[in-house]
């Protein structure tokens, strides 16, 4: 039975009822073969690709980097368990918080019944906050004598501008640091960053506290400023006791004169 | 012996030289016929792969290695903040699924009917309330985890320099994130609902130009009613979950091919 199925494919057949499957022959060339002819842009890529992993290769001969006995747990089963047992963890909190704190219903819709106090969700709130920057809408009366720009449409730039800020931050920010204390700067930017957040969360519902409005405004750009230079100062200081201790040896072995 | 050269393929000659029990012999001769239809060994060296891959040992981590758990320990509840955001998601999302047989986005009556379903699904469908609790529990933890993640991302460096794709496609899925949550608290439609939606709707206008046309495309007018419900159900229920479960992919799969930023 099998005999003659097998003799019955090793003759070619176009009918189509074979696998479909041609092996190559002699001429056809292969995939590197294919890849070296090509012109242009894919042939640049294929040359970068072949250097990219000769370098790597190098690279790695050259390194005394040793590839060290692998020590952890297997994945399975011990890390998914583990993991397993974590995400219940988590989700069952969740679900304690859901039944712990039900949600309410307010009132429904109602155009002809504006609220005392309107606001979005709570993670809205910063940005809300941004449309309320009205005062720093500079007024210059060059389109007859109105604003140039709306204060609305201030507030949904400086949306765009907060989002741009975050999003060029890798390319403004290089090296190797990952620890707040070995770039002070950059952590005292990120404090005074959040610390705004909270204060520009204050300036949708400023007519709710019982000083003057213009301190809140003032508040939600000092606040910031003074935080950044908080951290900046106890992260400079932390610093030099952390500089101290890295260089200890090398102080200690310095020659005495 | 001839010159040409013998057929490696020649299962059936290869059959026929072997002293085969019957059981064995009708076993390979079935599995020579499925092979030769359905390609089984491509298949079995999928599984083959895959067993390997599921024995794989994970490395010691960074910390671990170097002995660091000393200096660090209070890092590490804040690392689990993405798979957290995650697992938010997932609860939400199968929550959301179950909420949307008994949700209807409709603004008609004097109260609307969307308001009316919410208020149905809290009073009188069992474990209603609390299916909606842990919906909007999910998806408020699944916000706050995601600002968390991000200022973890930014104090401990990890969007430093291999990492800057992950860090841009992360700024996309919280703007998402945020989105996703605007569209959710929309569809009650009570007070909140309308006067964040008003907001909205205020925000895109006042932009010059392409502002009407915006405001039309997103909340279908420019005021709002039924369109505007309407737009944010299909966001929130058909567009948003496809296009943030396949970014969450993206960014999850980078993280797997750079390995986690761990402190230095």
């Amino acid at each position: 039975m099998t005999d003659t199925d097998t003799d019955a494919n090793n003759d070619v057949r176009t009918d189509g009822s074979g696998t479909g499957i041609v092996a190559p022959d002699d001429e056809v060339p292969t995939w590197s073969e294919r890849k070296e002819r090509t012109t242009g842009l894919s042939r640049l890529t294929y040359e970068y690709f072949e250097r990219a992993r000769r370098e790597d290769q190098d690279l790695r001969q050259e390194s005394s980097y040793v590839e060290r006995d692998v020590l952890g747990f297997p994945a399975w089963p011990h890390e998914t368990i583990r993991n397993l047992a974590l995400a219940s963890f988590f989700v069952g909190m969740l679900l304690f918080l859901a039944a712990l704190l039900p949600p309410t219903i307010e009132d429904p819709a109602n155009p002809s019944e504006t609220p005392s106090v309107i606001l979005p969700d709570w993670y809205l709130y910063w940005s809300f906050g941004l449309l309320h920057l009205e005062s720093l809408n500079p007024e210059l009366a060059l389109a007859g004598g109105e604003k140039i720009m709306s204060d609305q449409l201030y507030g949904v730039l400086a949306n765009g501008v907060v989002f741009g800020a975050i999003a060029v931050l890798p390319f403004l920010n290089k090296g190797s640091a990952r620890r707040p204390v070995e770039e002070p700067f950059w952590a005292s930017i990120g404090v005074g960053g959040v610390i705004f957040a909270f204060t520009l969360s204050l300036l949708p519902i400023e007519a709710m506290f019982p000083w003057d409005v213009h301190i809140t405004f003032d508040m939600a750009f000092f606040l910031p400023v003074i935080g950044a230079i908080i951290t900046y100062a106890v992260l400079k200081t932390m610093r030099e006791g952390y500089m101290y201790n890295l260089n200890k040896r090398y102080y200690r072995l310095r020659p005495p004169r | 012996m001839s010159l040409e050269r013998k057929d490696e393929h020649d299962h059936g000659a290869w059959l026929a030289e072997k002293d085969l029990s019957l059981i064995e012999k009708s076993y390979l001769t079935m599995l020579i016929w499925l092979d030769r239809r359905l390609r089984l060994v491509d298949y079995l060296e999928l599984l083959e792969d895959m067993y390997y891959k599921i024995n794989l040992q994970m490395p010691k981590s960074h910390t671990e290695q170097y002995n660091l758990d000393n200096k660090f320990w209070y890092w590490y509840p804040l690392y689990a903040l993405g798979s957290f955001s995650l697992l938010a998601y997932i609860v939400a999302a199968i929550s959301g699924a179950l909420l949307g047989f008994y949700y209807s986005p409709s603004t008609a009556g004097e109260t609307p009917v969307a308001y009316q379903t919410v208020e149905a699904i809290m009073a009188d469908l069992n474990f209603g309330f609390m299916l909606r609790s842990i919906h909007r529990w999910s998806a408020q933890v699944m916000v706050a985890a995601v600002f968390l993640h991000m200022l973890r991302v930014y104090f401990t460096g990890a969007y430093k320099e291999p990492r800057e794709v992950n860090w841009l496609l992360g700024v996309v899925l919280l703007a998402l994130t945020v989105l996703f949550g605007y569209t959710g608290y929309l569809l009650p439609w009570n007070q909140l609902a309308f006067w964040a939606g008003q907001i909205g709707v205020e925000m895109a206008i006042s932009v010059p130009i392409v502002g009407e046309w915006a405001a039309n495309l997103l909340f279908g007018g420019l005021s709002l009613g039924q369109p505007t419900l309407q737009r944010m159900y299909i966001l929130h229920v058909f567009v948003l979950p496809f296009v943030v479960t396949a970014l969450i992919a993206l960014h999850i799969g980078i993280v797997w091919m750079q390995g986690i930023a761990e402190p230095h």
